[in-house]
This record gives structure tokens, sequence and C-alpha cells, in this order.
């Protein structure tokens, strides 16, 4: 693939637009799938959207292919308006779903579709197949069918499929859902190198938030319609912005407390702990506490951190680490990880009916209103 | 009991052949006596091929097969094009009668093929057109349009919408994405569809004796007033006949899929998968 141009394009000053969303709604009869949603999207970027299903993080991704129109809002390609035009005009392409390949092409021929369909000149377009197959790296399969490939090599027909139009953007609709964890994981570092390969701008529906974490310039994450945190994936993980978020991405673990005078907040045993309150909380006002499950020591504390009672109510084995659920009584209950490291200690002390001292450091405590 | 007398119970094995044995007798008997050298319908005397002489020296019976042969074609290329249409439109439509459209489709075929055909001359009768050939291959087309939309519409309902946008996505139009994608997926079950109601129309008897008119009689119905007049061993060979040009139109629909190429074949699509 020639990527001298969108190279050139990332490595520049200003970030340049790629796609504009503002305030797009759709609606499908009575059933409001997208809701007033606006975003920025910069060129050579690697965007997810991520969200449970029904969240409109596909039909997003549709309105963005053209498959689908707008109720409200306007959509912006590179700063033209492309609301109407239909998907055969519009510069971008999808990778989708069920890979959607065309079984009575050999893959060669699935790859050129896009390329003929455009009059590109017949010796620029078996130059182009010839390089978009090897940077999915099945140039010795470009005889075969369709039906006489795996998942993952149907997978990359699809990517090179619609890679080798060099779109602006490139819309991806849970490609690697189909997959098994251990082919998924391996496409996912993937697709991450032939993207920067590339250089084009790449759209991400997923809901898998490991996958979105792992791959992604920034995020999207979706509720109901809406986007409910948009941002990097260190921020939407350490900092999410509501309950939603935070629970829809790792375990949240979840409080409920008092917001008290002096940076303090009371949870429901009648504890007082330390937090970084935000500003605009009252004393006196109900709010959630987050805690990461991984940021929660088990009996060795440090010093700073705040200390906490339970019982160990049960133990999840999981290899690398182990999970425990600790009550703390009123049915708080909090989970934390253990990783097996090499200073790993005795497994038979996370015995359920176990007494366990759990801490954090106050600035792990997030506080959600 | 031994393990293998489970594996291969000898029963099954008799149980089949004389399922088949059913199944064929009548048919090998009418081949049999269709090579007969004397009239005798029911003892065997000796090869020949007098009767299929006979009745291809038959100007009338020639002229039987010739309208049958074409009632079955034009009713093969009409019905076939409105009925995958049909498939393609019921399949993709989001529209709320579509579920209702799609149970009205087996209709026709449940419907006794007498009542279709007494309908048909009623209809034809009050609008006051003639009966003819012509007749006889609309009242073929508007039964087999069904039987067309109901083999597509299975084939299609397997095809991903995602193909087609998929082809829109890279650049076809809607119609672009029909031909170039939809169309080449579908078209091992539209030729299925296409030889089932050609063999479907060519021995047809009911509805043509209905919609037919006087002079030109299509095969079957011809045969019928044949035989009024007393059983000729030719009814036997025309018969054979008859089997072989629909024997003929089975086997192009399964080899014909094969030649360009494709893993499934029309046998394939017309048993569900079991062929």
């Amino acid at each position: 693939m020639e990527n001298k141009a969108p190279q050139q394009r990332r490595d520049s000053a200003t970030p340049r637009e790629a796609i504009r969303i503002e305030n797009v709604t759709k609606r499908f009869g009575a059933q409001l799938a997208v809701d007033d949603v606006s975003l920025e999207i910069q060129q050579g970027e690697f965007f997810s959207l991520l969200g449970p299903s029904g969240c409109g993080k596909t039909t997003t991704l549709r309105m963005l292919a053209g498959f689908e129109v707008p109720t409200e809002g306007r959509i912006m390609l590179e700063g033209e308006p492309v609301e109407d035009v239909p998907p055969y005009k519009r510069d971008v392409n999808m990778v989708f779903q069920s890979y959607a390949l065309f079984e009575h092409l050999d893959i060669a021929d699935n790859v050129a579709f896009g390329l003929k369909r455009r009059k590109v000149p017949k010796d620029e377009i078996s130059r182009r197949v010839t390089e978009a197959l090897e940077l999915v790296n099945l140039s010795e399969r470009s005889s075969a069918r369709a039906n006489e490939l795996s998942g993952g090599q149907k997978q990359r027909v699809a990517l090179a499929r619609a890679l080798v139009n060099r779109p602006k953007v490139l819309l991806l609709d849970e490609p690697l859902g189909a997959l098994d964890l251990k082919l998924r994981r391996q496409m996912q570092v993937e697709l991450k190198a032939i993207q920067r390969e590339v250089g084009i701008t790449f759209v991400y529906v997923t809901h898998d938030q490991e996958e979105a974490l792992s791959m992604s310039d920034r995020i999207a994450v979706m509720n109901a319609g809406r986007v409910a945190q948009c941002g990097p994936p260190e921020e939407v993980y350490e900092h999410p912005s509501e309950e939603f978020v935070a629970g829809f991405i790792g375990i949240s673990n979840l409080i409920s407390a008092t917001a008290e005078d002096g940076g303090q907040v009371r949870i429901a045993n009648g504890l007082r702990l330390p937090v970084p309150l935000p500003d605009g909380v009252a004393p006196g006002d109900p709010v959630n506490l987050s805690v990461r499950p991984e940021k929660i020591a088990v009996d060795e504390l440090e010093p700073g951190m705040v200390s906490l009672e339970g019982t160990i109510v049960s133990r999840v084995y999981l290899g690398v680490s182990t999970q425990i659920t600790v009550s703390l009584g009123d049915g708080a209950n909090l989970v934390a990880l253990e990783q097996a490291t090499y200073r790993a200690r005795a497994d038979d002390r996370w015995e359920p009916g176990t007494k366990i001292t759990l801490g954090w450091h106050p600035e792990h405590c997030l506080v959600l209103r | 009991m031994s393990p293998s007398a489970f594996d291969k119970p000898r029963f099954l094995r008799v149980f089949s052949f004389l399922v088949y044995l059913f199944l064929f007798v009548p048919i090998l008997v009418v081949i049999l006596f269709s090579f007969n050298t004397i009239k005798s319908l029911n003892v065997f005397h000796g090869w020949s091929l007098q009767w299929y002489q006979e009745f291809l020296d038959d100007p009338s019976l020639r002229e039987s097969l010739f309208a049958s042969l074409e009632i079955a074609f034009a009713t093969m290329v009409v019905s076939t094009v409105i009925g995958t249409a049909l498939a393609i439109g019921l399949v993709r439509s989001r529209a709320g009668w579509a579920p209702g459209a799609n149970i009205l489709m087996l209709v026709p075929l449940v419907v006794p093929e007498i009542v279709t055909g007494i309908s048909a001359l009623l209809i034809f009768s009050q609008i006051g057109i003639a009966l003819s050939i012509w007749t006889v291959i609309i009242a073929h087309i508007t039964f087999s349009i069904s039987y067309v939309t109901i083999v597509v519409r299975a084939r299609m309902a397997a095809i991903s919408q995602e193909v087609e946008e998929a082809a829109m996505d890279l650049g076809a139009t809607r119609w672009q994405s029909v031909r170039l994608v939809l169309v080449p997926a579908l078209w091992p079950s539209v030729v299925a569809a296409a030889l089932l109601v050609f063999a479907f129309s060519f021995d047809d008897f009911v509805l043509s004796f209905f919609t037919t008119g006087e002079d030109l009689q299509p095969l079957p119905v011809r045969i019928w007033s044949a035989i009024r007049f007393g059983l000729s061993p030719t009814i036997n060979a025309i018969g054979t006949l008859m089997m072989v040009v629909s024997l003929t139109a089975i086997a192009i629909a399964v080899v014909l899929p094969r030649l360009f190429g494709r893993r499934e074949s029309g046998l394939k699509v017309l048993t569900a998968g079991e062929g």
C-alpha cells in the first residue's frame, strides 16, 4: 500500500478533522436509536465506539457508511456534508461483522471489486490487489474461494477489500466478534499495526471494552443512543464521567456514600473515608464511590491508604490473578484482584469467611454523582 | 443381539428396497412396454420402436408435444423472472405486510389444482378471452410463480443483507449490487426453480385441461382424449418421452451449476441441502 500521503497528513502539526458528527439523531419509527450525538474524529485516528448492544453504536457507524440517513443533524467527511450521499458515492469503506465476502468470486476478485467499480486501469488494479493481499498476509490464497478460508482469513480479506480503495475513513463493525479469543487477540495486534502502516482513519465499533482499550486512540462510550464519555482509553478507564461508563469498562465496585465536610464521605457502615471530592458536591449530597479492583490492596496496606475491614465472600481463581469478593457489611461488596506475581502469597488466606483488611490510596477512589 | 445388527439393521435395507420397488415398478413397466412389439399392455413380446414411430407419424400428437414444450418454456421464463423478483422483494422488504405476503405465497400450492383450474376457466370466460395455448400459459404462470418464489426465497434468506451492502459500500449502485452480487449468489436456486417449473408445466394435466382450447391441446390433455378411444401402447412411448424431457430438465439443474464451478448443485437447492 502506498502510505506516504496519509502519513504526511498524520504527521502534520495541526490534526485535521476526518469526520464531524453534528447533533445527529436517528429514529426508526418510534424507537430512538441515536440521540443527539456529536463527535469529531481526527485524520489518522483509531477511534472506537464502545457500548452494549442496542446503544446506537452500529447505527452511528451505518450512518457514516450511508446505509442509514440521519433523522436530524449533519455528518461531515473531511469538511463536506455527506448525510445524503449514497454509500456507493461516499469515500468510506466498511468491514462487516459477517465479513460479507462475495462467495461467487475468488479472493483477488473480492478485493478488486471496489477498484473495478471505479474503473481503475487493469494493471493498477492487479498491482493494488497484490499489495493489499500482502498487507494482510494472504498473497498465497488469492485464487481461493471465500468458503475455503478460515474465519480469520475471511476477516483479512474483508479488510483488504476495504483498504485497497484507500478510503478517507475505514469503518469496522465488530470485525473480530466471530473469532475465538486467541485469534481475536492476534488480530487486534495486527489490525493496529496495519492501521499505523496505512495511516487511514479507523472508526471501530465494539462491545468489548478490552478491545477498545487496547487498540484505540480515543473511545466514545455509548449508552441508550447517547455518547456517555469520549476520550483516550486511560481517561475513560481512570476517570469515568458517570456510573454507566465506570460499570461498562471494567468492574466498577460501586459503594453508595454521603458527602461530608473536609473532603470526606461517609459510607453505609458509618466509616468516613477521605476522597477527592469534585467541585459542586455539597455536604449531604448522595454520591457513589468507585474503586477499580486492581487498585485495592488486601491485608498488606501501604502508608497513606484508607483502611476497611471486610469478610471474603467468594474467590475466583483466574490464573494470572485471583478475584476475591469482599463484603463490607450492609450489603456493600467490593471486588479485589490479586495478581499472581513472584511475591504471591499462599492461596489459603483467601478462603471465604476470612476477615481481611482492604485499603486504597484516596486518589484512586472516584466519586461519581 | 450383536452390536453389528444394531449398526446395519437388515430390516431397513429390505424396507428401503420395497419402497423403491413400489416407486419405480410402474415407471419401469411403462418404459418396458413402450418398446413392445405387440399391442398388448400386459404381455411383453419383444423389442421394437414401432410405438415411437407411430407417435411421431401422428401430426396431431406431434403438434401437442410442441405445444406442451412451448407452454413449459414460456411458463419457465416468465414465472422465473417474476418469482425471483418477488422472492428478493419479500425477503428484503421492511414493510409490515411482507410476512403476510409470504404466507399468501403458499396458497396456490395448497389450493386443489381443480379449484385453480375451474376459477381460471371462469375468469377467462367472464372477461371474454377465448381459450387457447395462451390461456394455458397464463394459468401455468400464475401457478408457477409460487414455486419459483419459494425455492429462490429459501436461498435469498440465507444471503446476508450485508453482502449487498458491501457491494454498495464498494461503489456498486443498488442495481449493480443486485446484478453483480445477488444474482450470482442466487443463481443455482434460480436455475433449479426454472427447471422445476418447466417440468411441472410440461406434464400438468388438470390446469391445462380447464384452460386449453379445442384445436391445439397440450400433450397430457391430448393423451387423455386419446385414451377415451382405447389404450394404445403409443401412450407408453409418449409417457417415456415425457419422462425423458422432465428428467433432462432436472439433470440440467443438477449439472449446470457444477459446470460453472459452483459447489452447490441445483439438486442440493431442491432438496434443501440433502442432495
